[in-house]
């Protein structure tokens, strides 16, 4: 796989870092975002975070327009890249993402008015635990720390335990969000230094996993499985991101509760339901969501799911903790 | 080759391209679906090329489009694969296409690509691939050519169908409100517009107040004549915008970090959303009542009209002849009344949009039609 | 009651209505009432928007009745719809007025009708319309009824107006849907006319190749209908076209508890999705369980619309003539239905309350199932 990997571990691809986090672990967190995934969910919301490589995105709304800047319009940028459609009053720039794809973070910078981004960039282990660092005084009163995610963190596995590392070397507990679908190697190198593990069950049938996210989900069950055995210590939370019509169904759930329940670590399963705020990303990037006419689940649904789950977990009449709203 | 999307009557075009290289002496061969029939020859168990010759195309029906199938996407230069360790990726594969262009003996490439396919195969050219390509637009925005190939047959139907929609609007006592194909350019909404008398188009072009063409319908659908038709372009903007996400919502920020609140933009613009949100709106300033109507799926299947047939063979026949002067790199334009041969750089990023000021919106303006606010 | 005429058979004034639903090419109708009448010297009037034009006269600027001479009429194009126009989907005999309460007309319509002299009311109804038609003549009505039916759902006629041409371009629409669905190999789900009878989805979906039909007299499993369309859909052939009526029934699957085999033969609740949403319905729960993309289409609306077959336009004019011809013979509360080769008068106490649908014996379905296109239960 091209992935730009550091081999000293000591950089990685980071898409952003987001303080103040309540639903990414324990506690208060601060979560890192790294870019890259080996999946192609079609509901995904993050889509910014799916390519290794950091992206162009582009704000239409914030173009001042040829007459006023023209920037793109010349070199540096690639001839090409961006254009004006003739007619009317039309002079907001376009992108042709096809000529664009030699823009980069020196380029995005001549634009004045902003509407030209870089999603991702490269950073180091100390920059990134130095920012994690400035919410200390929350987490050792909330129980919180680090989390990783993405995009997937373990498709940079020497840069993600370098992290993870550094961070319980300067006190704070580690999370990581993961969908597993990597080589059990990177599993194994990351794990040891995480103690809550956030990982997504998305859908049990091996032809409907394939269909929905790109593959089948064979070897992240066997992933999963053998993540519960080998770390015995760690806190596993199941997660499914709830998707009418595609998984937000009993048969789902309770197929995810008779693989965790014989694992006692498996401590809890929290639901996600599908949400749509990611999708004005699709358009910055000038990517298209499949999955315009999909709706988020009824709060009728999620409750009769999750009474399943609080049923499981011997929760019945309390409220049931990391429940999402 | 094709490009993605499907327009009526390719098979015109592969014919023309066929027949007039077999004049030549050229042996012509077909690509399926796209790249597809090169980059993933395993999925086509009769081979991913097809043989263009003398009793294939004899046979050929010249009002299907079928023959070459094509592909939801067509970028060699991100396909998307599952690699041996199971993860998906999206890989460069146009060098890889190249050398299998070669080991299959293709000197030259023609491609029947809209837009977007211009830089792609632009882009391949300027890695060593003999190309000319044939421009096909269903809304005719291809700005270097005066008549893409898809757009003669598209009009043609919209025309018969808002026809239609105008007769039972008629009958019911109702205001149809149709959604036609045009996300960048008004064309086909315009002259169908025009054709069938219809009492607003809106298009790209010229956004539209819609507090403006409430007015303008209450004056036109009265007792003697109590129905209306409006016809309403895909790309159609509506002023003021409608309303972004009023406050930050914080679960959106854990959930979704650089989200900005540009959702409802993206939600507006799918298909049949521009019919409905108009009908809507409508709905609330008039009596009578709208009804959303979306033409876009259809306009895609269906048979070529003869100016569509001849277009193909002739840009197909145009494209032999470019190749056997030469003249890689560039796309055949039909400007009345010749053929011309326009380099890639120059035909890439010019989308033809309906000019205010020219013959179609004053013709329609004259006939009554309007456009979405005052001109 | 409306006056005695003396010996039957000699009208003078004829009225002719059209009932509610639009059906293209009525025109050709109204010239078959107009012609044959005019040549026996009858007075042929019509009456705007079903019985609106009686009723409230006021709305109507240029009058709620209109003269259908032969000159008149030679000017009307066979190929358009209704000058007439159609009648509101509103019972006269239930009549919503305002304040709440439904008020009978129906006496209103008699005396009016009685005042312009009107001897008898030539109707174009469909099923709904022959019910209210048959009441009108209990109470004194002299009238002689044309079926009209996109759905072709009237009893007692396999040809009723306005369905050939309703087929037709269903078929048109199909051939579209399919062509574009292999072309872009995908699962095209497209639903048509047809809320009680399924004659437009069964033999529309003969003529275009599809692979499944669902009707409303043929509920349909969705397990079965999954499992078809496994079975034909495949590498070489990943594209397909399901025709679905608008009140198509179907079970839909159990929720089935993990771990436990799934009952072979138990089915989920019954539904009907309605018009515009069974498409959407029938590619929703395809979505979840096969492959590859599902795309829905409904032609409904655009089915309404439109200029009529050769074949309507002559049985329009054939159906106006003998609907005279019947006035003519003496005949009153009757339909003409056009029985090939014959036209027969039907009473239309046989008529009302009954609606046509597939027979479980059609030979329609026996001819769809041979083609391989699968139709729901036991098929």
């Amino acid at each position: 796989m091209a992935r730009p990997v550091d081999a000293s571990g000591q950089t990685g691809i980071v898409l952003n870092i987001q303080r103040y986090c309540s639903h990414d672990g324990p506690g208060i967190r601060t979560n890192v975002f790294l870019k890259g995934c080996s999946l192609r969910c079609k509901w995904c919301g993050n889509p910014e975070s799916i390519a290794f490589k950091p992206e162009l995105s582009y704000q239409a709304s914030k173009c001042v327009g040829r007459k006023e800047c023209g920037a793109c319009l010349k070199p540096p940028f690639p001839e090409g890249a961006f254009y004006v459609v003739e007619g009317g009053e039309n002079d907001t720039v376009k992108v042709n993402w096809d000529l664009a794809t030699g823009v980069d973070e020196a380029m995005v910078s001549l634009c004045p008015p902003g509407a030209l981004e870089m999603f991702g960039k490269r950073m180091g282990v100390d920059e990134i635990l130095d920012e994690v660092e400035k919410d200390v005084s929350f987490y050792r009163s909330t129980g919180g720390g680090l989390t990783l995610s993405g995009g997937e963190c373990l498709l940079q596995p020497d840069f993600s335990a370098a992290l993870l590392k550094g961070a319980h070397d300067r006190g704070f507990n580690t999370a990581i969000e993961t969908a597993c679908n990597v080589p059990w190697a990177y599993v194994e190198k990351v794990l040891p230094h995480v103690d809550t593990v956030l990982h997504d069950h998305k859908l049990t049938i091996p032809e409907r996993h394939k269909k929905w996210t790109g593959v089948s989900n064979e070897r992240v069950l066997a992933n999963f499985k053998k993540a519960y055995e080998t770390f015995p210590n760690a806190d596993f939370i199941a997660r499914t991101p709830l998707i009418p019509g595609i998984n937000a169904d009993e048969e789902h759930i309770r197929a995810v509760l008779a693989f965790i329940r014989p694992h006692k670590n498996v401590i809890d399963y929290e639901l996600l339901p599908y949400h749509r705020f990611g999708l004005g990303k699709y358009e910055l990037l000038g990517e298209v969501y499949e999955l315009d006419d999909y709706k988020t689940p009824s709060a009728e649904l999620v409750a009769h799911l999750q009474a399943i789950i609080d049923e499981a977990f011997g929760r019945t009449g309390q409220a049931a903790p990391g429940v999402k709203p | 080759m094709v490009g993605a999307g499907h327009v009526p009557g390719l098979n015109a075009v592969v014919m023309g391209t066929a027949v007039a290289a077999g004049h030549l002496g050229w042996e012509a061969v077909g690509i399926r679906d796209g790249f597809d029939g090169l980059l993933s020859p395993e999925r086509y168990p009769d081979g991913g090329l097809v043989a263009l010759d003398p009793g294939l195309i004899a046979n050929l029906d010249p009002n299907g489009a079928g023959i070459l199938g094509q592909a939801p996407r067509v970028d060699p230069f991100h396909v998307r694969r599952v690699n041996a360790d199971e993860m998906v990726e999206e890989l460069d594969l146009s060098d890889l296409l190249l050398e299998r262009l070669k080991a299959a003996g293709i000197d030259a490439l023609v491609g029947v690509v809209g837009g977007r396919g211009l830089s792609i195969l632009y882009k391949l050219h300027k890695k060593g691939l003999n190309v000319v390509c044939v421009p096909r637009s269903i809304e005719n925005d291809i700005a270097a050519t005066s008549v893409s190939f898809g757009f003669n047959s598209a009009l043609s139907f919209t025309i018969e169908m808002l026809d239609r929609v105008r007769q039972a609007a008629q009958a019911a006592r109702k205001i149809g409100v149709v959604e036609v194909l045009g996300e960048q350019a008004g064309w086909l909404a315009l002259q169908a517009g025009i054709a069938v008398g219809a009492d607003v188009v809106l298009i790209p072009e010229v956004p539209a107040d819609l507090a403006a063409v409430a007015t303008r319908l209450k004056d036109k659908v009265t007792a003697r004549r109590p129905y209306g038709l409006v016809v309403v372009a895909e790309g159609a903007t509506l002023v003021p915008p409608a309303k972004g996400e009023a406050k930050p919502n914080p679960l959106k920020a854990s959930l979704s970090p650089l989200a900005t609140g540009e959702a409802s933009d993206h939600v507006i613009r799918r298909s049949g959303q521009a019919a409905a949100a108009v009908a809507e709106a409508l709905q609330l300033q008039l009596a009578e009542e709208t009804f959303p109507l979306v033409l876009g799926p259809w306009v895609r299947g269906g048979a070529p009209t003869a100016v569509d047939r001849q277009l193909g063979m002739t840009y197909g026949a145009g494209a032999v002849r470019a190749i056997n002067a030469g003249s890689y790199g560039t796309m055949v334009a039909f400007v009345p009344p010749d053929l011309r041969f326009v380099p890639l750089p120059e035909a890439i990023n010019k989308v033809r949009t309906v000019p205010l000021d020219g013959g179609f919106v004053q013709i329609a303006r004259s006939l009554g039609i309007f456009l979405g606010r005052e001109l | 009651m409306i006056r005695n005429l003396g010996h039957a058979g000699t009208h003078r004034r004829v009225a002719v209505n059209v009932g509610s639903g639009f059906v293209p090419g009525l025109n050709s109708v109204l010239m078959g009432v107009a012609l044959a009448g005019g040549k026996l010297g009858w007075e042929i009037v019509g009456i705007r928007d079903g019985f609106e034009g009686l009723l409230h006269p006021d709305r109507y600027p240029d009058g709620g009745l209109m003269a259908l001479s032969p000159e008149r009429v030679e000017s009307l194009d066979p190929a358009t719809a209704g000058v007439l126009g159609q009648a509101p989907a509103v019972d006269p005999f239930h009549s919503p007025a305002p304040g709440g309460a439904d008020v009978d007309r129906s006496d209103e319509i008699l005396k009016t009708l009685q005042a312009a002299h009107v001897d008898a009311l030539v109707s174009a109804v469909g099923v709904a319309g022959l019910g209210i038609l048959e009441k009108l003549h209990r109470k004194g009505l002299h009238t002689v009824c044309i079926p009209r039916s996109i759905e072709n759902d009237v009893v007692s006629t396999p040809m009723a107006f306005g369905f050939n041409t309703a087929l037709s371009t269903t078929i048109e629409m199909l051939n579209k849907a399919y062509q574009a669905a292999r072309s872009a190999r995908k699962l095209a789900v497209v639903e048509v006319l047809g809320q009680q009878a399924g004659w437009i989805a069964l033999q529309a979906g003969i003529a275009a190749r599809a692979d499944a039909v669902l009707m409303p007299e043929t509920p349909c499993r969705l397990r079965h209908l999954v499992a078809r369309l496994k079975d034909k859909l495949s590498a070489r052939r990943p594209w397909g076209l399901v025709v679905v009526a608008e009140g198509a029934q179907l079970f839909e699957l159990p929720p089935e508890p993990a771990g436990s085999a799934p009952v072979p033969d138990e089915d989920g609740p019954c539904v009907v999705p309605g018009p515009g949403r069974a498409a959407e319905m029938v590619a929703d729960r395809l979505r979840a369980r096969i492959e590859g993309e599902i795309t829905p289409l409904v032609v409904g609306p655009w089915a309404r619309g439109g200029n009529p077959t050769a074949v309507d336009q002559q049985l329009g004019m054939a159906y106006g003539a003998a609907a005279i011809q019947a006035l003519k013979g003496g005949r009153n509360g009757v339909m003409v239905a056009f029985v090939p080769p014959e036209i027969r008068l039907v009473p239309l106490a046989e008529a009302v309350g009954k609606v046509r649908t597939v027979p479980h014996d059609s030979e329609f379905l026996r001819i769809a199932g041979s083609l391989g296109i699968y139709l729901g239960t036991g098929l």
